[in-house]
């Protein structure tokens, strides 16, 4: 054995006994696995909740689109946006934090974020689910309010198209 | 139970668990291999000396993520590959891909091309070839590593990485003739 490799082993089991190297509990990649769950998730739920938004916002204003454009990026809830890209960038990296033995392709990763997203979106707008939330779901309080900040007159029935 | 009898994984467990020196153990078992590997990354010995030595210690610190379930040759593998493409890209002296190189017949190509004369050029010729076909060739032939364990380390697909080997094989053939 070469002095280097020699070196490497002392190195590495001296940096251990002096600890200045610790062993992470398992709690920690716990927590880390949780974490990114909830991050992922939470970027998943508020990235849906961000199309019912634009959707609600398009129709409510009727059919004058640069008005509607307009009203849009003047009202939006850009804090939305933020938390989601934010929650969508921790748990990625998250992920590659805690990421040392599992096979994880972060474009796969990204392309399958974008698609259940877009797909839920259009679910739950297909599925008049933005109607429920309104009226009985955990939501109405938030969406009363942004519609009532933003001058918007809401009626379910009436603004699905 | 006579240590040096345990699996890889074993060791870890016992690590993990019971006995923090054994990691000693896994250090020798694979500090050769991995310095060869890490060398034919960065072609710098210094370097990859301390590549081998930050993964060590990366592996150990996070050794509790490890799933025994799995082979830890892959992990630490994967670990070493890591610090290197970060070492690499610091000192961004990775070797362009090429995509100029003509890879038609290559299967006529090599039909006549023997394990053992592959083994010489591979490691007469590794630095002239692009990382991208480099390092598989590498894992592969001086690793003795299987197209599954170096899709786990590399992360791509068994049909990437046998794809990869065979370019890599035309290329060193052409380039090694040259010399």
């Amino acid at each position: 054995m070469s002095k280097e490799l020699k070196n490497i082993t002392n190195i590495v089991m001296n940096k251990i006994h002096e600890g200045k190297i610790k062993m992470h509990s398992r709690m920690y990649f716990v927590v880390g696995s949780l974490l990114t769950f909830v991050g992922l998730v939470a970027s998943v739920l508020s990235s849906i909740f961000l199309i019912g938004l634009i959707r609600f916002s398009l129709r409510s204003h009727g059919p004058m689109g640069e008005y509607r454009m307009d009203q849009l990026l003047s009202s939006f809830p850009w804090w939305i946006a933020i938390l989601a890209v934010l929650a969508l960038i921790i748990g990625i990296w998250l992920l590659r934090q805690y990421d040392f033995s599992y096979k994880i392709d972060f474009k796969i990763v990204l392309i399958v974020f974008v698609a259940v997203v877009m797909v839920s979106g259009w679910i739950i707008d297909m599925t008049g689910l933005n109607d429920v939330w309104f009226s009985r779901g955990p939501m109405p309080r938030v969406m009363r309010q942004y519609f009532q900040e933003n001058n918007i007159q809401y009626s379910p029935r009436l603004n699905r198209s | 139970m006579n240590d040096n009898l345990l699996s890889d994984e074993e060791i870890v467990e016992k690590v993990r668990s019971v006995d923090q020196d054994l990691f000693a153990k896994i250090i020798d078992r694979y500090q050769d291999k991995l310095l060869r590997y890490s060398n034919n990354l960065v072609y710098n010995e210094d370097h990859a000396s301390h590549i081998v030595q930050d993964s060590f210690i990366k592996a150990f610190v996070n050794l509790n993520s490890f799933d025994t379930k799995k082979k830890f040759s892959s992990w630490i593998y994967r670990i070493v590959h890591n610090e290197a493409m970060n070492m690499i890209k610091k000192s961004k002296k990775e070797v362009p891909i090429l995509d100029d190189f003509d890879f038609s017949s290559e299967e006529d190509v090599l039909k006549d091309f023997e394990q053992k004369e592959i083994i010489i050029k591979v490691t007469k010729c590794l630095n002239e070839i692009p990382l991208l076909y480099s390092e598989p060739l590498s894992l592969y032939y001086l690793d003795e590593k299987s197209y599954e364990d170096i899709s786990d380390i590399l992360r791509i697909p068994m049909g990437t990485v046998a794809t990869r080997i065979n370019r890599a094989k035309v290329l060193i053939k052409n380039i090694c003739q040259k010399n």
